[in-house]
This record gives structure tokens, C-alpha cells and sequence, in this order.
């Protein structure tokens, strides 16, 4: 009986191990290390000295720092719906039989196998001006406008989160659409006998049915977008201007470039904080809905 | 079963740890007699950066071996760690880990600063009497490589993988349009405006994504360089400065030659040049191996024009040997026993024939592998003579943050949303700030 108790406690260890090591443990440190004025490249500064709040209130006086938030939130709104909306579209798309259907799957799920460093390599090509494999198909459907994609100031970020969504959207398909194949044909056949349309079928049942999926998606796209800064080191260095410089770029230029710990740490307790909060209330508001159900 | 399993498992693991451990015994008595016949046997770490298109692991593996033929005590573990930007992180997680650094680091000659600072390399004096002819030694190296490597009257860095800027220019379409080498930015644009095919051909392309190293020879050229004479001053907003911001707008803007706006064309451009598509470029002399390999016209190698007639300006670029603190005094005189080796005449002139970089020793040109390529690539000559004019690069207290705020402002002005004069002006205000705590 009390071997049993012990037990549970025994089988976590390992992870919890892990986790408090390299998970628990640098986030406490990097929440001290945010209350230090720490700079490496200053000989009076290179050992901490303790200054309170100043990092983060610097950062928010810093109007960097609030358009680095901004570029941010643009990237993360602009891309994390719309990838989990292709995603979702391509499943049903893909869930169907028809001759071919293993090229479109390999053809939309390729891209994520690339590391982000070899897609943004591959994307640096397709953006040339001139005669970049983007612009040309651009120009051909009649696109006259800027092609300096990745080095003008109001495309720069945009470009970035082409890139972004053309590697998640094949990613976030295929949880889809193994929750899709799991779902049973006779919820499907049932619907169609009552007479429910493609959009009725969508929001009333295979919505509600994925919903487990989608928490999972979400939650994952949400964090990826936040911690995927590969393709902006490769094609803009956060250039031109800051204009494409987003909260991990930040947070790399801040404690690599300009040595400075304690801002540095200060931002990654922000960058945890908003993560932490985003994927919590996510959570909650899922398995919220869940209680009348059940 | 299961327990038998998970038994014949932790039995597997302590046999192979006990073999391990037997190894180890093993090895050190084995070792043992050469030492007493030789000196100490010494191992020394090397990170080093891949930073062109070359087979840099091949040609080093090959130094390495020679090396260790000459010095049979010393072994030398080359870690291939990345770019630039890469080996310094390395570097510096390392330390700040408390883990034991590499003896040795070829890092950019720029970083000198923040490496002193945070207290990660060793200045190279004391260290230097051991090579053979010291004073000598260093005369023999280009004096706008070494520049970087000097700090509070003490050397600290060898100068090793050394690049420069320039012009590269199609001698054909120059010698078609009845055009002799631009000697002025005046006589550079009209080249330009004259070689420009709208939609076909540009006169010229200049990369701006990372832009303060290729923007270093137009503030030059326009007789005042961004970098003070102090390591905590930069001059930005000096109406030369920013006359050199104009020029490089006026190239798009008036004369209608080159791209308009910030040029993230860095990888792009000397291809674009090799298949014609562009008259003239503004690159790393590291591009020229390349480029001759694919050009089927005849290039031109010079250093960038400056604004009065017969002024010209280049600035030099690339990596240095650091020396890491950590090391034993042994592993110490092995790595700079190392880095003298590989700069010796012989081997500076082999690597610059097999990479493209610049010869760092004045002597690497009058070896006869040298010379033999000097007679192949007559170019590679006129990458060295750009030397003559270039000035110091952007190095200073706290560059990393000194250099974001330069280019952040730079190219708001390339891309038209402020005026030059502003651009400067605010990134003059910026900089100072940020260089407060270091006065």
C-alpha cells in the first residue's frame, strides 16, 4: 500500500529533475538577474550591482522596446490565426480521396521538415528583386508594386511572416488532419441525411470535435511564433531600421551584441511572463467551455 | 524478465563504464615515456569561424598537420564553430558558464573591445618574445590589419583571415562605353548612370542590409571616417558624413543606376555581377576568387573612389587569432606558437591564393606561390593596394550597441523616410548616449 503511494512520485522524478534543472532554475536566475545592472563589455559594471525595477522600467520607456512589441504583435497575430485557418483548411481539403492526394500532402507538409535556416536560405532566392522565383510569379499575376521584399522598411516584417506561414501552415495540417481521420464517418453520414450544408457540418461538429486539436495547435503556434527568430537572422537582421526586429531578435541583440545581462534578463522574463499567460488562459478558456458539456 | 533485463542493462553500463575508465589508466602511462624524452605533450583548442566560400576546414586540417610535424608535442583541435557571430557566443557562453574556453579564437578584429572588457583574452607581448624576430615579425604585417589588434600600448590579436573593401568594375562594358576606372564620385556616378539598362542592367550595386562596413569608404572618401581617434568617439553627424549618406541616395535617386532604398543584397551581388547584370560592385576583396571563377569578361580590382579627383578610400574587414584567458602558460605558447606558424610568409600566401583573403605579411608577396598567382590573378594585387588607402573599421567601447544604432539610422536615411543630415544627427545623439558609461 505504501510502496504504491511512493510510486508516482518515483516515475516523475526524472522530470521533474529535468525540469527544475534547465527549466525552472535559469528562469529563477534570469528573474534575479533582472533586478541587476550587469554589463559585460563595462569593467564597472561586469559584476552585478542591484538597481530594482530600472530594466524594466527602462524598457518600457525605451520607444525601441515598444516598437519591438509592436512588431511583435503584428507578427504573432498576423501569422498564428491565419497558419491555424490554411492549416485547417488544408486538412479538409487533404481528408478527401481523390488521385494525387499523396503529392499534396507531401507537396504542403514539405516545408516543415526544412530547418528554418535552409527555408529562409530557400525564401532569401524567391525574394531577389528582379528576378527572384516570388517577384517573377508576382509580376506575372500582375504585381507592380516594391520587390525589395526583405530590405524595405514597410515589407520587411511582412516578408517574414510569408515565410513563417508558408513552413507552419503544412505542420499544423497534419495534427489536423490525424484528428480529422480519427473522427467517426457516421457523425458525418448522420449530418448529411438531416441536411447540414459544409459550413453547417464545419462549426457544429468538426469544430467542436477538434477542439482538443486546435488548444494544442494554438498553443504551440503561439509559442513557436514568439521563439522562431531563424529566417529574420538569415534574411532581414532585424533591418532595415528595426523594422522587422521582434522580441527574441531583441532579446539576442541585448544580451550577445550589447552585453547587457541584466536588461537582457529582464526581457526574457517579460518573453516568459506573455507565454506563460497566453498559454494558461488558453488552457482555461478550453476546458471552461468543457463543464456544461459534460 | 523485466528484472533481468533492467539487471543485464546496468550490468552492460558498468562493464563499458570500467572499460572506459581501464582506457584512461591505460593511456596515461603510455604517454609517459615521451614526455620524458620530449616536452610536455600539449593540446590546444581552436574556434574558428567559416566565413567565405571556401573549403577553410580542408586548407587548415592541411597547416594543422604541418604544424604538429614540426612541434610533435603539441596537438591542435580546430572547432569548426559557425559564422562570426557564432564562435564569439561560443566564446562567451562558455565563459559566463565557467566552462574552460579554448586557448584560441579567430574572431573579428573588431571585437577587441568587449573582448578586453568583459576580461576574455590576453594581451599578446610578453607572449610574442618566444617567435622568432618579434619587431620584425609585426612590421611584416599590413599596418591597417594591425591597427585593430592595438590597445593601451599592448598588442592582442594577430591579424589572419583579412578582407577589404572594393570596387569591382567589367573592364569590357567600361572599355565598350569608351569609360577609363572611376577616379572620383563624380567620374563613379556617371560610369554608373552610363552603364545603367533600365530593367536589364544596374551601373552599379551596393549592399546596405549590414550596412556600416561597406558605408566606411564613402565617409572616407569624403575626408572625415566615422571612427575618432579615441575608443569612445564616433563622428556621424559631420556634414561629410553626411555628404557620403547623400551620395549613396543620389546614386538611386539622381542617377537612377542602383536599386532604390536599403539593399539586403549582400549574398546576391556578386553573382549579379559575374552574369552581367550589374556594371560595377561594392564588395569584400573575400568575393574576388569567386568572381573571376565566374566571369567571362575581364574584371577590375580597385579601391573605392573618393570624392575629390584622385582620392580613393577602403577599409579593411575580417578576422584575428585571439589568445583566451584560462589556458595554461604551455597551452598559451602553443597557440601563438601555432598562429605565428600559420602566418608565416609561406603559408599567408597559400591561404590567400586558396580563399581570396589578403595576404596579411607584406613578404607573403614574393613567395612563389604568390607570385605565380599574382601572374594568373593579376587582380589579387590590386586587393592588396587598396590597403594604401584604407582607413581604421568601426571598432570602439561597446560596439555592438554603437553599431545597431548607426545602422538603424543609416538606413532609415537609405530609405528615405528621414533626410541624411537627421539620420545623422540622431544617431550621433543615440551613440553618445550609449557610450556615457564608458568615457
Amino acid at each position: 500500500m505504501k510502496q504504491k503511494k511512493i510510486l508516482p512520485y518515483v516515475l516523475i522524478f526524472p522530470t521533474f529533475l529535468f525540469v527544475s534543472v534547465f527549466t525552472v532554475w535559469p528562469t529563477l536566475l534570469s528573474l534575479s538577474k533582472s533586478f541587476f545592472k550587469q554589463r559585460l563589455n563595462i569593467a564597472k559594471y561586469r559584476e552585478p550591482v542591484f538597481n530594482g525595477l530600472q530594466n524594466y522600467s527602462d524598457l518600457f520607456h525605451d520607444h525601441e522596446f515598444i516598437n519591438v512589441l509592436y512588431n511583435t504583435l503584428i507578427y504573432v497575430l498576423g501569422t498564428v490565426p491565419l497558419t491555424i485557418l490554411a492549416a485547417f483548411l488544408l486538412a479538409q481539403l487533404l481528408n478527401n480521396k481523390f488521385k494525387g492526394i499523396g503529392y499534396f500532402r507531401l507537396a504542403f507538409f514539405h516545408p516543415s521538415i526544412l530547418p528554418m535556416v535552409s527555408a529562409a536560405t530557400i525564401w532569401m532566392f524567391f525574394l531577389t528583386p528582379d528576378y527572384g522565383l516570388f517577384n517573377t510569379s508576382l509580376s506575372f499575376l500582375g504585381y507592380t508594386g516594391p520587390q525589395n521584399w526583405t530590405a524595405n522598411p514597410n515589407l520587411a516584417l511582412f516578408a517574414v511572416m510569408i515565410i513563417a506561414f508558408w513552413k507552419n501552415a503544412g505542420y499544423y495540417m497534419i495534427f489536423y488532419l490525424a484528428g480529422l481521420q480519427n473522427l467517426p464517418s457516421s457523425i458525418y453520414e448522420a449530418a448529411k441525411l438531416d441536411g447540414a450544408g459544409y459550413f453547417r457540418t464545419t462549426f457544429s461538429i468538426t469544430l467542436p470535435l477538434l477542439k482538443r486539436s486546435t488548444l494544442f495547435i494554438s498553443t504551440i503556434a503561439f509559442i513557436s511564433a514568439f521563439q522562431t527568430i531563424d529566417h529574420i537572422f538569415v534574411l532581414t537582421k532585424g533591418g532595415p531600421s528595426g523594422k522587422s526586429t521582434v522580441l527574441l531578435y531583441y532579446l539576442w541583440q541585448t544580451r550577445f551584441e550589447n552585453l547587457d545581462v541584466g536588461k537582457a534578463s529582464a526581457v526574457t522574463i517579460i518573453l516568459i511572463v506573455t507565454l506563460l499567460a497566453f498559454t494558461m488562459s488558453n488552457i482555461m478558456l478550453s476546458e471552461k467551455k468543457e463543464v456544461p458539456r459534460g | 524478465m523485466k528484472k533481468a533485463l533492467i539487471i543485464l542493462l546496468l550490468l552492460t553500463l558498468v562493464i563499458s563504464g570500467g572499460l572506459f575508465a581501464n582506457g584512461n589508466k591505460e593511456s596515461a602511462p603510455a604517454a609517459a615515456p615521451e614526455t620524458v624524452a620530449k616536452a610536455e605533450p600539449v593540446t590546444i583548442e581552436i574556434y574558428y569561424p567559416v566565413a567565405v566560400d571556401a573549403p577553410i576546414a580542408k586548407i587548415l586540417a592541411g597547416y594543422i598537420a604541418d604544424f604538429q610535424k614540426e612541434n610533435p608535442n603539441i596537438t591542435v583541435n580546430p572547432v569548426f564553430s559557425g559564422g562570426y557571430g557564432d564562435v564569439k557566443t561560443a566564446v562567451q557562453t562558455t565563459f559566463e558558464g565557467g566552462g574552460k574556453a579554448p586557448a584560441m579564437a579567430v574572431m573579428l578584429a573588431t571585437d577587441l573591445y568587449d573582448l578586453i572588457n568583459a576580461d576574455y583574452i590576453l594581451p599578446l607581448d610578453s607572449l610574442l618574445t618566444k617567435v622568432p624576430d618579434k619587431s620584425g615579425y609585426l612590421n611584416d604585417i599590413f599596418p591597417s590589419f594591425l591597427e585593430n589588434s592595438k590597445y593601451d600600448g599592448k598588442i592582442w590579436s594577430i591579424p589572419f583571415q583579412r578582407s577589404a573593401v572594393v570596387l569591382y568594375y567589367n573592364k569590357d562594358l567600361f572599355k565598350e562605353a569608351g569609360l577609363s576606372a572611376p577616379d572620383s564620385w563624380d567620374s563613379l556616378a556617371a560610369a554608373a548612370q552610363k552603364l545603367t539598362i533600365p530593367g536589364k542592367r544596374w551601373g552599379i550595386e551596393w549592399p546596405s542590409g549590414w550596412p556600416y562596413w561597406l558605408f566606411q569608404p564613402l565617409a572616407i572618401g569624403a575626408g572625415q571616417n566615422i571612427i575618432g581617434d579615441s575608443d569612445t568617439e564616433v563622428i556621424f553627424d559631420n556634414p561629410k558624413v553626411v555628404d557620403a549618406v547623400n551620395f549613396y541616395i543620389s546614386l538611386s535617386k539622381n542617377y537612377k543606376a542602383t536599386p532604390a532604398g536599403v539593399q539586403g543584397s549582400w549574398g546576391a551581388v556578386p553573382t549579379n555581377f559575374a552574369n552581367g547584370s550589374t556594371a560595377m560592385i561594392v564588395h569584400s576583396t573575400g568575393s574576388l576568387t569567386g568572381i573571376i571563377n565566374q566571369a567571362n569578361f575581364e574584371v577590375g580590382v580597385m579601391p573605392i573612389p573618393g570624392k575629390t579627383k584622385g582620392t580613393y578610400a577602403s577599409v579593411p574587414g575580417g578576422g584575428n587569432f585571439y589568445l583566451l584567458k584560462g589556458a595554461s602558460d604551455a597551452e598559451q605558447e602553443a597557440a601563438i606558437k601555432f598562429a605565428y606558424f600559420v602566418t608565416q610568409p609561406k603559408y599567408a600566401a597559400d591561404f590567400s591564393t586558396k580563399t581570396g583573403y589578403i595576404a596579411v605579411r607584406k613578404s607573403a608577396y614574393d613567395e612563389p606561390v604568390m607570385k605565380e598567382y599574382l601572374a594568373k590573378v593579376p587582380q589579387a594585387a590590386d586587393t592588396r593596394d587598396a590597403l594604401k588607402y584604407a582607413g581604421k573599421e568601426l571598432s570602439l567601447q561597446n560596439l555592438g550597441e554603437v553599431r545597431n544604432i548607426f545602422h538603424k539610422h543609416l538606413q532609415a536615411a537609405y530609405s528615405g523616410t528621414v533626410t541624411a543630415a537627421e539620420a545623422m544627427a540622431a544617431a550621433q545623439k543615440e551613440a553618445d548616449a550609449a557610450l556615457k558609461d564608458f568615457k
